[in-house]
């Protein structure tokens, strides 16, 4: 088990290396005139020329790259060129956000999938029916329309909730659940009608299987079969399905974090590539491949767990 | 397994809880109730630094007028100056040596007093940064303490808009303490109104400032607290005003005025820019026919800035044709109707410059341009004969400018209330906005007289400025657009004619 969790880990630094590289390169050749964008329209050349030189933007690309590679072994990512703040303050500040609306959208999916996949894998009819129609809204609506449907009339018309923004669950726990709930519904949405299906065929299958058939034959009853041996059968893929929505939902809910005006990783991330906030951009891949590297090694611990095949392979 | 159950669960609570718990304080960015006296502003766009050295202007003022105080404030019309931190100030004879009397009853936020030898190495540190204002400082060869209390500026030749700047970006006076400080980028140290509160505000989105309590103007200050949101995107704008999560907001796209105003708000509208096709290349060294003064004004007769108005401006503007303000005496309405809409005497102009049958046009485009524009500017220029084909730059836009590889685009500009300040931005050789840095001997002449004449000498030549830079077609202007500030019921404004923002004590609660 040690073993194999070095070797994931070992595997991991070497795609981190792999990552860093390619984003650097990517970077710098799609960068531009990156001292006359943070100055803006106003700026004279020279003002422009002194920017690019106390970045050291007129520095061989090898050499830059070299210096990023020191500074962030030491821990320094250095201070995003468009705002000033350190990247890791910067990232730190926002991952919060980010995996408030990640994690309770993972539980949300999970959890709705779970009963809504089992309910309409063993009742059908239709329960069935209504699981087969969410999954085609939930596939058919983009997310950042569903999110304005949501705002217009939980918000604006009900007022049940902020229309945008976040507060800090420290701050004000009424306030945290007014500004997340909104926006971890209208992610949800998606991963919902997606898991729901993988549940509804998985624990077909299972049903389907002999063991099953000799469980219930020992008068095991039938709420135990199914939560205990169908479901702890069918979850794999259904795992595999969440693990891509976490990852996905680290840097892709930026349309909803736009809607929303959440002071997430998403909306930082498209804003300092587009920009070219090289330092900022850089530290994000760091941040969210880390991320990325720990949970898919948490994901198949979790498989092991779930199955003891998958264990031996 | 109930045991892996229950910690399964105690850690996945434990992980959406410390995730909300929020690092950096997160800050909420509008919609907490309020107890006290406080303004929630929405903004488009982020300070990029509160380092006075380098600091920014126009949409990022608001920021720096609250953690900061000026040498001067700038009058609401935008040309004027009134006293701040300076009291008197005076020019020698030939205008090159600046003195000012600073109050003594000022300290910085961290307890440092404020004196002349402050105020000269802050205006020092700025000429010498990097500031996108910094150009404007260029003339300043020395600042120096004469005294405690009085400081000498020396300029290289007169400015007439150094007042004016000293009341900007420029004149923004930090805290010495604060200038070697690893976070002086992320915590001003200033003597103005509020101080940021760096434990709720999250960089870049939402900026939390608390009253100064010790603020030497006590009285100008309305309200206790102050929060500026950034929005970046116009829908989260729009709900966030219709949630009554604003107070005032600048407005960044003028389509969701109608239900702005339906929900509320007022909207109060101001004219800083001019959009239309800037004609950089006046002498021909990117494309020949426009170094033809014929083909410039063909240019001009071609466009129908009324329909630019409707179809780009939707409508939200006034059709020009100068670049000075309506309030400048360099102004003459009759210049907006010298190139009425009329293909037919553009094709005349064309034939006579050599181009009978017309030319090709290389103009750019960029994402933050007007999608609906392209195809009517191209269509009305094929009617003349000249061919656009367009180049998508994205975000280069300004550097592709400012290295001259386009000799004409469509852009914004602003229309800077002090005759002085748009000369120097758009028309002037060493102008940043001249980006050919085309030289005419004759607009030479005029900006020396400018820089020297006053009252009606001064106003004279203006005029013959203007009058000269719209019949050489230096520009192709179409509107005026208008910028809204919009306040809720709460909250009046007078706006700043001098820029997109309006001064921070300008804001105030309604009686």
């Amino acid at each position: 088990m040690i073993a194999f969790i070095v070797r994931r880990l070992l595997t991991g630094l070497v795609l981190l290396a792999a990552i860093t590289t390619f984003g650097f390169t990517l970077l710098y050749l799609g960068g531009g005139d990156i001292a006359r964008k943070i100055l803006g329209e106003s700026a004279d050349a020279q003002t422009v020329a002194q920017k690019s030189h106390e970045l050291g933007l007129d520095r061989p690309v090898l050499a830059q790259y070299g210096d990023w590679v020191a500074h962030a072994f030491s821990g320094d990512f250095g201070s995003s060129w468009f705002t000033g703040q350190t990247v890791s303050a910067a990232i730190f500040s926002r991952l919060s956000v980010t995996l408030s609306l990640v994690i309770g959208t993972v539980l949300v999916v999970a959890v709705v999938s779970v009963v809504l996949g089992v309910l309409a894998a063993t009742k059908r009819g239709w329960i069935d029916k209504v699981a087969q129609l969410l999954a085609i809204l939930g596939h058919a609506i983009p997310g950042f329309l569903f999110a304005v449907g949501l705002v217009l009339f939980f918000a604006l018309t009900l007022g049940w909730f902020d229309p945008t923004g976040y507060v800090p669950f420290t701050e004000d726990p009424t306030g945290w659940v007014k500004t997340v709930t909104l926006p971890v519904i209208a992610l949800a949405l998606g991963g919902i009608a997606n898991v729901t299906q993988q549940i509804r065929g998985a624990v077909i299958d299972a049903l389907r299987n002999d063991y099953v058939r000799t469980l219930r034959s020992h008068g095991i009853p039938e709420r135990r079969v199914i939560l205990k041996h169908v479901l702890r059968n069918a979850a794999g893929p259904a795992l595999a399905v969440l693990a891509v929505i976490f990852v996905g939902l680290l840097g892709g809910a930026v349309i909803v974090e736009q809607v929303f005006a959440i002071p997430g990783l998403g909306q930082v991330a498209v804003q300092a590539t587009t920009q070219g906030d090289i330092p900022l951009v850089m530290g994000l891949l760091v941040a969210t491949g880390v991320i990325v590297i720990v949970f898919n090694l948490l994901v198949d611990l979790a498989q092991g767990w779930l199955n003891p095949k998958v264990r031996l392979s | 397994m109930r045991f892996q159950k229950a910690a399964v669960a105690a850690v996945i609570a434990a992980g959406l809880a410390l995730a909300g718990c929020g690092g950096g304080g997160g800050g909420n960015t509008g919609g907490a109730a309020k107890t006290a006296p406080s303004l929630v502003l929405g903004n488009i766009i982020p300070p990029q630094t509160f380092e006075a050295r380098n600091l920014n202007w126009g949409n990022q003022s608001i920021y720096f007028q609250a953690v900061y105080d000026s040498l001067l404030k700038p009058s609401p019309n935008g040309k004027d100056v009134e006293a701040n931190l300076a009291t008197q100030w005076e020019y020698n004879a030939d205008k090159t040596i600046l003195t000012m009397k600073l109050r003594e009853d000022v300290t910085f936020t961290d307890g440092t007093p404020f004196t002349a030898e402050v105020a000269a190495q802050n205006l020092l540190r700025f000429r010498d940064g990097t500031s996108p204002q910094r150009s404007k400082v260029v003339d300043m060869v020395n600042a120096a303490a004469k005294d405690k209390n009085t400081l000498e500026i020396t300029l290289k030749q007169a400015n007439p808009a150094f007042l004016i700047y000293l009341a900007q970006a420029a004149g923004m006076q930090e805290s010495p303490a604060a200038f070697s400080k690893s976070d002086v980028q992320t915590n001003p140290v200033g003597s103005g109104p509020y101080t940021l509160n760096t434990g709720s505000t999250v960089v870049g989105t939402s900026y939390k400032f608390d009253k100064n309590p010790k603020y030497w103007n006590a009285d100008a200050v309305k309200y206790d607290s102050l929060t500026i949101n950034v929005y970046n995107d116009a829908t989260s704008l729009l709900n966030a005003l219709r949630g009554k999560q604003l107070d005032a907001s600048a407005i960044n796209d003028v389509s969701i005025i109608p239900q702005v105003k339906a929900a509320g708000f007022t909207d109060n509208g101001s004219s800083l820019n001019f959009a239309g096709l800037m004609l950089f290349d006046r002498a021909g060294q990117s494309n020949p026919a426009l170094g033809k003064v014929e083909v410039r004004q063909a240019i001009n007769y071609a466009v129908d800035r009324d329909a630019f108005l409707k179809a780009v401006g939707l409508g939200f503007g006034e059709v020009t044709g100068q670049v000075f303000r309506e309030d400048s005496p360099a102004y003459d309405k009759s210049l907006n109707d010298k190139y009425k809409f009329d293909p037919a005497k553009a094709k005349d102009l064309l034939a006579k410059a050599g181009y009978p049958k017309g030319f090709e046009l290389t103009i750019p485009t960029a994402p933050g341009f007007p999608k609906q524009m392209w195809p009517l500017l191209q269509q009305q220029l094929s009617d003349v004969g000249i061919k656009v084909s367009y180049v998508d730059v994205g975000q280069n836009i300004i550097p592709d400018l400012q290295s001259k590889k386009y000799g004409v685009s469509y852009f914004t500009l602003q229309r800077d209330a002090n005759e002085w300040q748009l000369i120097s931005n758009l028309l002037a050789p060493t102008a940043t906005w001249n980006t050919f840095k085309y030289q005419d001997p004759k607009v030479d002449a005029l900006i020396g007289k400018i820089r020297t004449a006053e009252g009606a000498d001064r106003d004279a030549a203006l005029k013959e400025l203007n009058q000269y830079v719209v019949d050489q077609a230096w520009f192709a202007p179409w509107y005026t657009p208008t910028n809204f500030f919009v306040t809720n019921a709460k909250t009046k404004v007078e706006l700043n004619q001098g820029n997109a923002w309006p001064n921070l004590w300008n804001i105030t609660p309604k009686a």
